[in-house]
């Protein structure tokens, strides 16, 4: 072979062994196939209601033919736009027709015009709305849930994706509630109910009463009010004292019995507040939490680990409402809430002690 | 010369342990995100500053989507500040303050020190809410975004916020996309993981917060600052203040779109680090202060990031100089796994660790693009070692150091 060619081959072909493994790079490049900005979402803000209001959107073209099975008292059937069949009933006796022949599922989106209580041991494999009160019977299977009014679950019952009320949404005992739970008014679970995203003015864990406290909005986040204390190891608080700054614990934290706490609190390890500790700030620990009987926390209540609250405790209030969030939630039987609980993992309302 | 050479592989080493701890973190660690829960509370009046100067081709965007978040509106105060412009800032600003009359307070800058540092600590002196926000005017807030970033301010310890930035003009050329992928791994994996280990996540100065006793209690902004941002970060952290990163806390912004913007941005960003360096690497490392031992040597790391580039030019030379001089560090089989670590492990860490962030971005083909980071990395090498250069030299030149504001590439209203 002459050395001219040899040599030129040998260029070509170091070349192309270059520009092999960047192929894919120049290829991508030209093309743009995956060129687009990351999605930011703009819209949904996190909000618990999204899917609700995205099912209201769906069935608000039903809701017609809904009215009309009111008044007539037959039931009506059909297909909506993405495939899946619909159920209209318009009269109480049409509640057997979600489970034709004592068949346990019921793979239809069901639409009811009025109140209606359902029997139990049905799985619905597809969205529920209800115009009226609705009333779960016991272990049932709900995949979506969206009352206009009131939503009462039956014992040991459970929620796959979401339920919303407009009215107030009670479980009763050993429900399990995945996902997104959410009322207008009232969300009331029973001790044995398990749950992750919960949202509403007032939520009652077990038994508790709504009551309103007398710290205004202003004291979650005032810096006026107070100074920081920074501590670099274990604090205690003694029963009883009343501290007027945000304290910062990088060890861990105990409050003792009826302590109250102006500002903020915050612990690197564990945190554990005795019973009638009421802090006007937040609480967030980068560890686990306790919080004893009948305490009264103002602000958001956060640990990176997980919680557990103790029977009579209030987090927030209806003028000051808040969020209590941690990957495993414990309530016992007894604590409200008023705004958001957030168990990422699981949480868990137990029988009280 | 050896022994400086062995002082820089042995620097590098460090910096690749680095990146691979915080990418083996960000894929199989604890992720923190303790406060992305909080979507009710008793919300706080907040301060949002907009800093621009000359921009007239974004202010008007961020100024909208600032009207259309969902805080609560008699909480939220805008002040976009008017920073010595010369172009129709100042009008677009006054005319969308007119438009929106109780929720916007402009505030005019005509003369005074340059920079955005000393733009923030005039404008500031007026502040009266405890949580401030700041925005750069490029950047594009959703809807959700005041809450979010709010939200930290909860926790007493947190002096200090950043969310994560996410390249809206990503796709327009070679530039921008290896942009994107830099800001990917920087914020997805490398202020995440920082997070996550209770290190030091930096003040990025936009899409940022800051608590206001915190910031009156260290003296306020340093207006000689070049990167307020990070001069800020070791200022709280030596004070015994929190800053804290969150990663769901995303905002559009716009990157370079010429290679000279790009590193006439490179070479601000080395000059500020750098000057931080000077400042509180000694006090950091040793002083007597309340940062713990990891966040002094985190901080210590993050603070060399830009003078590593210049070492590493150097060490190149050396070994190329030693190479010629006949003198061989490494002998046989040591040479030889030396060799092979580094081509295996060592060169590739920042480009793991980019690739992670794109896949946890859930981002597919463009991870092809991934070889010509070389191109982006030696763009950076040269130009942040110019920087430093010009930065050891300015005592004998007499160069000052000056704000070179980030060209703007979107025409808008």
């Amino acid at each position: 072979m002459n050395s001219a060619i040899a040599v030129v081959l040998l260029v070509l072909l170091t070349g192309i062994f270059f520009i092999l493994p960047l192929l894919p790079a120049l290829i991508e490049l030209r093309l743009k196939r995956d060129a687009q900005p990351l999605n930011v979402i703009h819209e949904h803000a996190g909000e618990i209601r999204h899917f609700s209001y995205g099912f209201r959107s769906c069935i608000a073209a039903l809701l017609e033919s809904l009215h009309k099975c009111v008044l007539s008292g037959t039931p009506a059937r059909g297909t909506l736009p993405n495939g899946d069949r619909y159920l209209l009933l318009g009269h109480t006796d049409d509640t057997r027709l979600v489970s034709p022949g004592g068949k346990t599922t019921c793979e239809s989106v069901v639409a009811f015009g009025m109140d209606v209580v359902l029997p139990n041991g049905i799985t619905f494999d597809k969205e529920i709305y209800a115009a009226g009160q609705l009333t779960g019977g016991e272990k049932s299977v709900f995949r979506a849930l969206l009352g206009e009014q009131d939503i009462h679950l039956g014992r040991a019952s459970t929620v796959v994706r979401w339920a919303h009320a407009v009215g107030s949404f009670r479980a009763k005992h050993d429900c399990d509630l995945y996902g997104r739970i959410s009322s207008d008014r009232e969300i009331e679970l029973e001790s044995g109910c398990a749950f992750q995203r919960l949202n509403a003015p007032h939520i009652a864990l077990g038994r508790s009463g709504a009551e309103e406290t007398d710290v205004s909005a202003d004291t979650v986040l005032n810096p006026s009010l107070r100074g920081r204390r920074l501590v670099d190891e274990d604090l205690e608080i003694r029963a009883g004292e009343i501290v007027s700054e945000n304290i910062v614990a990088r060890g861990k934290l105990h409050i003792g019995a009826g302590a109250r706490v102006l500002g903020s609190v915050k612990s690197h390890k564990h945190m554990a507040l005795e019973a009638g500790v009421r802090v006007d700030g937040s609480l967030i620990s980068a560890s686990t939490m306790h919080i004893g009987p009948d305490c009264r926390i103002t602000g958001p209540v956060i640990s990176e680990h997980g919680m557990e609250i103790e029977t009579g405790t209030h987090c927030g209030s209806f003028g000051t409402p808040t969020t209590v969030s941690a990957p495993t939630i414990q309530v016992a039987d007894g604590v409200s809430v008023f705004g958001t609980v957030w168990a990422r993992t699981e949480g868990q309302v137990v029988a009280q002690r | 010369m050896l022994y400086s050479l062995f002082f820089i592989v042995a620097l590098i080493c460090v910096y690749t342990a680095r990146h691979y701890v915080f990418t083996l973190n960000r894929l199989f660690g604890f992720q923190r995100h303790p406060y992305i829960d909080i979507d009710v509370a008793s919300w706080p009046r907040v301060t949002v500053f907009v800093a621009a100067h000359n921009e007239e081709k974004v202010i008007w965007n961020i100024l909208a989507a600032l009207m259309e978040v969902n805080y609560p509106k008699d909480k939220m105060l805008v002040v976009p500040i008017n920073d010595r412009s010369t172009d129709r800032t100042a009008e677009i600003i006054n005319l969308f303050s007119e438009e929106n009359p109780g929720r916007i307070r402009p505030f005019h800058r005509a003369a005074g020190k340059a920079g955005k540092a000393a733009a923030l600590k005039d404008a500031m002196e007026s502040a009266d809410t405890e949580v401030i926000l700041i925005f750069d005017a490029d950047y594009i807030p959703s809807s959700g975004l005041i809450k979010q970033l709010v939200a930290p301010f909860f926790d007493p310890e947190v002096g200090g916020l950043m969310g994560r930035v996410i390249p809206l003009n990503g796709g327009t050329n070679l530039l921008t996309r290896l942009l994107d992928f830099e800001r990917s791994g920087g914020y997805q994996v490398d202020q995440q993981a920082r997070m996550n280990l209770g290190l030091v996540p930096q003040h990025g100065g936009t899409v940022a917060g800051v608590r206001l006793s915190a910031l009156r209690e260290i003296g306020g902004w340093d207006d000689n600052s070049l990167s307020e941002d990070t001069d800020l970060t070791y200022r709280l952290l030596l004070a015994g203040w929190k800053t804290v990163y969150q990663n769901r806390s995303e905002c559009y912004e716009e990157v370079p779109e010429t290679w000279e913007a790009r590193i006439k941005q490179l070479m601000r960003w080395a000059k500020g680090h750098n000057q931080a360096l000077a400042a509180y690497s000694f006090r950091l490392l040793f002083g007597k202060h309340r940062a713990t031992l990891r966040e002094r040597i985190d901080g210590f790391l993050l603070l060399g990031v830009y003078g590593m580039a210049l070492l590493m030019l150097i060490g190149w030379i050396l070994a190329l100089g030693l190479f010629y001089e006949g003198v061989a560090p490494l002998h046989g089989v040591i040479a030889l796994l030396a060799i092979t670590a580094y081509g295996a492990i060592g060169n590739f860490a920042a480009f793991f660790e980019i690739a992670a962030a794109a896949r946890l971005d859930y981002t597919r083909q463009r991870i092809y693009l991934l070889p010509f980071l070389v191109l982006g990395f030696a763009v950076s090498i040269f130009s942040v070692s110019r920087a430093c250069v010009s930065q050891m030299l300015a005592p004998i030149t007499g160069a000052k150091f000056h704000w070179d504001k980030t060209q703007r590439f979107r025409t808008s209203r």
